[in-house]
C-alpha cells in the first residue's frame, strides 16, 4: 500500500470525503456538562492521613522545589517514645510540580495525591495549605451527590477521590532489613556460644545506607545520641568517626550494642511499614571492627581541676559518671564489689547475649583515660560511706538493684534467686540443675533465667529428656519480657504458663524440691493500676520441678549507708531516690542516677542520668 | 574493531591517552592544537558526525576541559522505487558506526582560548557559540561569537562553577517572600 | 528592491514554540537568515547540578515541552550505566511500548504544527484529537498527561494498570482505522504535494557534513536509526523496519513522518504480544544517601526528532557535576536552518521549520 501511494502526485478531489463528518456528532468535550473523570492514579491536590503521619519530615526534605514545610500543630501531641512528632507538612502549591517524590518516599503511607486540581481565588494565601483527608475535615469534602466542578476548589473537593498513593514495591526506601546472621536454636541452646554473630563490613554498609535521616530516633533516644550521624560515618565506611560521634553521649557501645532496649528502633520511621534500621547491630559493629578505641578516638582527659570524685558502681551509669566527669578534669575513683567492671552487665546478661571480653574492651577504655577503678571493694565493708564522702569532693551513687526479690509463699526459702543463679553461671562457679526447672516470673530477667537454665540442663544431662518451663502472673498482652527475647525462648523450646501465681513449693520426705503447685489468675493490677493480684481459688495446677528459680524483681540495697543519712534521703511517690535537675539528691555532696531514679531500668536510661549528674557535679565542684 | 584504532592511533600520535571504557565507547585525552589534527584523521578515517562540543570547569584543578563527541553516519543507503542509489551499501570497511569517541583536552581557566573546529566539521558553529557565552572560553577563528541564548551581560559567565545562583537571583530580582515572611 | 529587515518572531502563527528568526528580506526572497533561540532558555543543566540524582527526575522530563519521554529515558540510562544498575526484562519491554506511544503522539503533534501551518486545519485537529486519546493512556498509566515523570533509574515508576494492554490496542485500532482518511485529505492531496515538493531540499552530503539526524537524514535516503545502529530497550528483540525516501525535501520527511508512525502502531502491538511477566522496578538506593563512583558516560537514543544523547559527568557525589544534553533540534535549527532559508521564500519558512521537525525548547534548555 506505501509503494501505490508513493508514486502518484495526488488528487484535488479526494479531501472531499471529509465532508461526511459533518454530519456526525462532534468529538469535543462540552465541559463541564460532560464532566471527565480522571484516571485512577492521577496526581493532583494532596491528602494526608493524620493518624498514619508521624510528622518525620522526609517529604520536606525530598522535594525538589522545597514546596513542602514542617509546621508545627499544637493541637496535636508529641510522643518521641513512639516517633510521632506534632508537626505537619505544610504545601505551597506555586512551587509544587505534582511529580508524587513525596509519596513514594512517605515511610507511613499517609500522604497522597488525589484526583481534585481545581482551584482558582483572588487570594494568593489560600495556595499554601496543610493537606487533610476526609476523616478529619468534614466540612470541605463532599459526595458525589453535593459537589460540583463549577464550585471545585480546594475547599470544595469530592469525597472518595484518592490518586496516585504509596506502594512498598516501587517506594523510595527499602522496608526490609539486612538480615543479621544469628546461631540457629537448635544449635545454640547446647552451648553458651554468642547467639548474634555480627554483620560484616558490606552488610554493615547495606544496612546503614537504609537510613532516612529523619531523626525520630535522636528524640526517642533517652541518652540523645547523635543516631543519624553516626549511621552516616559507617555508611561512608568512616568506623572512627562514627565511634567519635557515638562516644560525645556514650562511652560504652560495645555493651549497649548487645543488651541496650533499643527505644530507637521503636520509633524508627521505617518500623511501621517494615523493619527499622539495626541501630543496635550497627552500634555494635563499630565496637567490634575498631577494636582498640584508643587508636579511633584522640580523647584525653581535661587539665586537672585537683577535685576528686568517688563513684559507687561500676555499672553503665557509674562508667558514664567518670568517663565524662575525667574528660573535664576531675580525679574519678570507681568503687565495685565484684572482680570486674560491668555492674550488673557483668553478672546479669548470660554469655551468649554479653561476652564478658566486650564488656572488658569498654572498662579498659575508660581506665586508659585515668579512671581509677577499685574492685572487689564492698563499700560498707572494706570502706565505710562516711569516709567516701568525707574524703572525696562529690559521691555518685550508681549502686543500682543488686538483690532479687522473693516470693515469700510458703517454702520459698528453698527456691534460688534470680541474680544469684545468674552471678554463679557467669562468673564461672559450677551450678547444677535438675532435668525439670521451673521460673517464676515473665519479665525480661526471668528469659535470661530459663534460657541458662535450658543451656545448663543440655550441657549436664544430655539426651535425656528435659524441661524448663516459666510461671508468670501476667498474661501474654502483659507480659513485660521484650517481644523479641519470648520469641526466642520459644524457639529453644521453653514453655510457658502465662497468667498462673505460685502457691507453694511442695516438698519432697527428706525436703527436696518436687514441684510448684500453682493457681489460675483472676486479675494482676486493680481499677487505679496498683499491683494487686486476685486468684480463681478452685483452679490449681501442679508443676514438676527439681529446680525453681524466682525471677520476679530486684531491689536496692541500702544497706551500706548510715541511720542519720539515710534518714535525710527522700524518695518519690514510685520509691525512688529524688534528685534535683543537677541529679543531686537530698545529702549533701551526694549525687544519684540510674536504676534508683529512673523507672525505666536499663542501661542507655543509666547514661542519659549520669550524663545529667557530670554536669551537676562539675557545677557544683567549680562553684 | 577498537583494538586496532586504539593501536593506530597511538602508533601514529605521540602523547595521547588512550581508555577503553566498554566495547562501544573510546576516550582520547589529548593536549592543543593536535586535537584538530585527531578529528582530522578521524573524519577521513569515515568518522564523520560531530555529535556535541560539551564543557566542563574542574574549578578544583584550575582547568576547563572540552569534549568533542564524534560517530559515524555508516549505515546502508536504500533504494525506492525504481531508483538505485549510487552506492547502496556503504562501503567503509573498518568503520564501527556504533563506535562513539570522545576526545577530551585541557585548557588552563586563567586564559581559557582554544581553536576553532569549524574547517573540520561545519555544525561546530553553533556549539561553540554557547561554550563561550556560558563558560567564557575565545574559539580563534570563530566568525560569528555572537550571543546565543542570554540576553544582558554577566560578571561571570553563568555556567561555571563560582557563579552562585542564589546570590544571582537575590541581587537581581530582590527576595522572593516564602509565606512566613509575608505574613509579616 | 529594497532590503528590508524583518523579524519572524516568537509571536507568529506559522511558528511552533518560542523561536524568532531574523530575515534580510528583497521582494519576497530571503537573502539571510539568522536564527534567535533563547526565549526559553531556563538553564537546566546548571539547574541539575544542584539538585540530587533523584531530585533531578521530576526536572529532566520539562526540557522537551512536546515529548518529555525519551528526556527521561536518556537521563535514566546514563545514571544505571554511571552506577551499573541492573533494570529487569519487563521493565525494558514497558520502556519500549511507553517510548513508542510518545513517538506517535509527537508526530502527531508535528502533523498539527505542519497542517495548521499549511492551512489545513481539519486534518490539524484530527491529529489533535488522536493525540488527546493517547494522553488519556498516558494518564492512567502515570498519573499526568503531558509531564508523565514515569521512567526513573532501576526500571518504571508503577506497573501496567489492569485491563491496560486491552486499552491501548482498542485505542491504537481506532486511530489506525482512521489513516485512510488522513491519507486521502492530506498525505495523497495534490495541494501538499505542490507547496511541499522540492522545498527545504538538502542533498545527502549535505546533510552529513552539517550534522544532520533523524528524519532530515533518513528523507535523503540513509538507513540510520540509532534504535537499529546501538540497539537499547527492548528494540532487538522484535522486527521492524527503518523507512526511508530519496528526495530530501519537505515532502519527503512528512512522508517518512507518517511511515514512521505507522510502523510504531505495528511495533506496539508485537512488543505487547511479547511482553514477559516479573518485577518492573529493582529497586536503588536511598535518596537521601545515593553517592554514584566517578565517572562519565555518553548515551544516546533515538527520539522522534533525531539522535538525543545525554553526556553526565559525576564526581563521586550525591548530584551530578555535569549534565549537557545532545538535542536533535539543535544542529536543525541553528545550522540547518539558516543553509536551507537562503533563497526560499517567506511563506516557506514555517514550511522548511515545521518540516525539519524544529521545536524550540530543545534548542534553548
Amino acid at each position: 500500500m506505501m509503494e501505490k501511494l508513493e508514486k502518484n502526485k495526488g488528487s484535488f478531489l479526494g479531501a472531499f470525503k471529509a465532508i461526511r463528518f459533518l454530519w456526525k456528532r462532534p468529538k469535543t468535550l462540552r465541559y463541564p456538562f460532560e464532566p471527565k473523570e480522571p484516571a485512577l492514579r492521577y496526581r493532583g491536590f494532596h491528602l494526608n492521613d493524620w493518624d498514619k503521619c508521624t510528622g518525620c519530615g522526609n517529604c520536606a526534605d525530598i522535594c525538589p522545589n522545597e514546596a513542602i514545610e514542617m509546621v508545627e500543630i499544637p493541637e496535636l501531641a508529641s510522643k518521641p517514645k513512639e516517633g510521632i512528632k506534632n508537626e505537619r507538612p505544610r504545601l505551597d502549591y506555586g512551587r509544587c510540580c505534582f511529580c508524587g517524590l513525596c509519596v513514594d518516599i512517605c515511610p507511613p503511607g499517609s500522604l497522597s495525591l488525589s484526583r481534585d486540581y481545581f482551584h482558582i481565588h483572588f487570594d494568593t494565601d489560600t495556595f499554601t495549605f496543610i493537606p487533610k483527608d476526609e476523616k478529619l475535615d468534614n466540612e470541605h469534602f463532599f459526595p458525589a451527590e453535593e459537589y460540583s466542578v463549577l464550585k471545585a476548589s480546594l475547599s470544595h473537593r469530592k469525597k472518595d477521590y484518592e490518586g496516585f498513593s504509596s506502594d512498598l514495591e516501587y517506594s523510595l526506601f527499602e522496608p526490609e532489613r539486612v538480615p543479621m546472621p544469628e546461631v540457629r536454636p537448635e544449635a545454640r541452646k547446647l552451648s553458651f556460644i554468642e547467639q548474634v554473630i555480627g554483620y560484616s563490613k558490606e552488610e554493615a554498609k547495606k544496612e546503614a545506607s537504609r537510613c532516612l535521616e529523619c531523626r525520630l530516633c535522636e528524640e526517642a533516644c533517652p541518652a540523645h545520641l547523635k543516631i543519624s550521624d553516626y549511621i552516616r560515618a559507617i555508611y561512608e565506611d568512616k568506623p572512627e568517626e562514627s565511634l567519635k560521634k557515638i562516644f560525645e553521649d556514650n562511652p560504652i557501645p560495645a555493651i549497649c550494642g548487645r543488651v541496650c532496649m533499643k527505644y530507637c528502633e521503636d520509633a524508627c520511621s521505617l518500623s511501621i511499614r517494615g523493619e527499622a534500621v539495626a541501630v543496635r547491630w550497627l552500634k555494635r559493629y563499630v565496637a567490634d571492627i575498631i577494636g582498640d578505641y584508643k587508636t579511633a578516638l584522640e580523647l584525653k582527659p581535661g587539665k586537672p581541676t585537683g577535685k576528686k570524685v568517688a563513684v559507687i558502681g561500676a555499672g553503665p551509669g557509674g562508667l558514664s559518671v567518670a568517663y565524662f566527669l575525667r574528660l573535664k578534669g576531675h580525679e574519678v575513683t570507681v568503687f565495685d564489689s565484684l572482680p570486674g567492671g560491668g555492674g550488673t552487665m557483668r553478672i546479669g546478661p548470660p554469655v551468649y547475649r554479653l561476652p564478658i571480653e566486650a564488656i572488658d574492651q569498654d572498662v579498659d577504655y575508660i581506665a586508659s583515660l585515668g579512671v581509677e577503678f577499685r574492685f572487689n571493694t564492698t563499700v560498707g565493708e572494706d570502706l565505710l560511706f562516711e569516709d567516701i564522702r568525707r574524703d572525696y569532693d562529690a559521691v555518685y551513687l550508681g549502686i543500682g538493684t543488686t538483690r532479687s526479690n522473693s516470693t515469700r509463699v510458703k517454702n520459698a526459702e528453698k527456691c534460688l534467686l534470680a541474680l544469684n543463679f545468674l552471678e554463679d553461671n557467669k562468673l564461672g562457679r559450677a551450678v547444677e540443675v535438675g532435668e525439670k526447672t521451673v521460673v517464676i516470673g515473665g519479665g525480661n530477667v526471668a528469659m535470661d533465667v530459663a534460657r541458662v537454665a535450658l543451656r545448663l540442663q543440655n550441657i549436664q544431662h544430655p539426651g535425656k529428656e528435659i524441661m524448663t518451663q516459666t510461671v508468670s502472673l501476667e498474661d501474654w498482652d502483659i507480659m513485660p519480657a521484650k517481644e523479641d527475647e519470648i520469641e526466642e525462648a520459644k524457639e529453644e523450646g521453653i514453655r510457658f504458663n502465662p497468667a498462673w501465681g505460685p502457691k507453694e513449693v511442695v516438698l519432697g520426705e527428706e525436703g527436696e524440691v518436687k514441684g510448684l503447685q500453682c493457681v489460675k489468675v483472676k486479675s494482676v493490677f486493680d481499677e487505679q493500676g496498683r499491683f494487686s493480684p486476685t486468684f480463681y481459688e478452685d483452679k490449681e495446677m501442679f508443676l514438676e520441678g527439681n529446680m525453681i528459680i524466682e525471677a520476679i524483681g530486684q531491689r536496692t540495697d541500702f544497706s551500706f549507708i548510715p541511720e542519720e543519712l539515710f534518714a535525710k534521703l527522700e524518695f518519690t511517690e514510685r520509691r525512688k531516690v529524688k534528685v534535683d535537675e543537677n541529679g543531686q539528691t537530698t545529702i549533701e555532696k551526694v549525687f544519684a542516677g540510674g536504676d534508683i531514679v529512673n523507672t525505666n531500668l536499663d542501661a542507655v536510661t543509666a547514661i542519659a542520668d549520669a550524663k545529667i549528674a557530670a554536669e551537676g557535679i562539675d557545677r557544683h565542684l567549680s562553684s | 574493531m577498537i583494538s586496532a584504532l586504539k593501536n593506530e592511533l597511538e602508533s601514529i600520535f605521540k602523547d595521547i591517552q588512550i581508555f577503553v571504557p566498554e566495547n562501544s565507547r573510546l576516550i582520547i585525552s589529548a593536549r592543543g592544537a593536535m586535537i584538530l589534527t585527531i578529528l582530522n584523521f578521524l573524519k577521513d578515517k569515515g568518522y564523520d558526525h560531530l555529535a556535541l562540543i560539551s564543557c566542563t570547569d574542574w574549578i578544583e584543578e584550575n582547568e576547563f576541559e572540552l569534549i568533542y563527541i564524534i560517530s559515524s553516519y555508516k549505515a546502508d543507503i536504500t533504494p525506492v522505487g525504481n531508483k538505485m542509489p549510487d552506492e547502496p551499501v556503504d562501503q567503509r570497511a573498518g568503520v564501527d558506526n556504533r563506535l562513539n569517541i570522545i576526545l577530551k583536552t585541557r585548557i588552563p581557566r586563567e586564559d581559557p582560548r582554544f581553536i576553532t573546529a569549524i574547517p573540520v566539521f561545519e555544525n561546530a558553529e553553533a556549539y561553540e557559540r554557547e561554550i563561550h557565552e556560558l563558560f567564557g572560553i575565545d574559539f580563534e577563528g570563530h566568525p560569528r561569537l555572537i550571543p546565543l541564548f542570554l540576553e544582558r551581560e554577566y560578571e561571570i559567565p553563568p555556567f561555571r562553577k563560582d557563579f552562585d545562583t542564589r546570590k544571582y537571583v537575590k541581587d537581581f530580582f530582590d527576595e522572593i517572600p516564602f509565606v512566613e515572611n509575608k505574613e509579616k | 528592491m529594497r532590503e528590508l529587515e524583518l523579524y519572524f518572531g516568537p509571536q507568529h502563527l506559522g511558528m511552533v514554540g518560542n523561536f524568532s528568526i531574523t530575515l534580510k528580506v528583497e521582494g519576497d526572497r530571503i537573502l539571510e537568515a539568522t536564527a534567535n533561540p533563547g526565549y526559553l532558555h531556563r538553564g537546566f543543566e546548571k539547574l541539575m547540578e544542584l539538585r540530587t540524582w533523584i531530585q533531578n527526575f521530576p526536572l529532566v522530563c520539562r526540557i522537551n515541552v512536546v515529548e518529555p519521554d525519551p528526556m527521561e529515558m536518556v537521563y535514566a540510562m546514563a545514571v544505571e550505566k554511571l552506577a551499573n544498575i541492573e533494570v529487569p526484562e519487563r521493565a525494558h519491554y514497558i520502556r519500549s511500548v511507553y517510548l513508542e506511544l510518545s513517538r506517535v503522539s509527537s508526530h502527531l503533534f508535528g502533523l498539527w504544527a505542519y497542517s495548521n501551518m499549511l492551512g489545513f486545519d481539519t486534518v490539524a485537529q484530527w491529529a489533535m484529537y488522536h493525540r488527546d486519546l493517547i494522553l488519556d493512556l498516558f494518564e492512567e498509566l502515570t498519573g499526568g498527561r503531558v509531564y508523565h515523570i514515569y521512567i526513573w533509574p532501576g526500571g518504571v515508576r508503577r506497573d501496567f494498570p489492569e485491563g491496560f494492554k486491552d486499552r491501548i490496542v482498542n485505542t491504537l485500532h481506532s486511530i489506525g482505522g482512521c489513516v485512510p482518511d488522513y491519507d486521502s485529505t492530506f498525505f495523497n492531496n495534490r495541494l501538499f504535494y505542490d507547496r511541499a515538493k522540492d522545498i527545504g531540499k538538502i542533498t545527502r552530503e549535505d546533510a552529513k557534513k552539517l550534522g544532520a539526524m533523524g528524519q532530515v537524514l533518513r528523507a535523503t535516503g540513509v538507513k540510520y536509526d540509532v534504535r537499529k545502529v546501538e540497539s537499547y530497550a527492548a528494540y532487538d528483540s522484535i522486527d521492524w523496519d527503518v523507512h526511508t525516501r530519496e528526495d530530501g525535501d519537505a515532502y519527503s520527511r512528512i512522508w517518512v513522518i507518517r511511515n514512521e508512525m505507522i510502523e510504531s502502531v505495528h511495533m506496539i502491538f508485537k512488543l505487547l504480544d511479547a511482553m514477559p511477566q516479573g518485577k518492573a522496578y529493582s529497586k536503588v538506593l536511598n535518596p537521601f544517601k545515593w553517592k554514584i563512583p566517578k565517572g562519565e558516560a555518553y548515551v544516546r537514543i533515538e527520539s522522534s526528532r533525531g539522535e538525543l544523547g545525554l553526556y553526565m559527568v559525576s564526581n563521586g557525589g550525591d548530584k551530578p557535576y555535569r549534565v549537557n544534553f545532545r538535542t536533535p533540534s539543535y544542529t536543525h535549527g541553528l545550522t540547518i536552518l539558516e543553509r536551507l532559508l537562503k533563497d526560499a521564500s517567506i511563506a516557506d519558512v514555517g514550511n522548511i521549520m515545521i518540516s525539519l521537525y524544529v521545536v524550540a525548547p530543545e534548542i534553548d534548555r
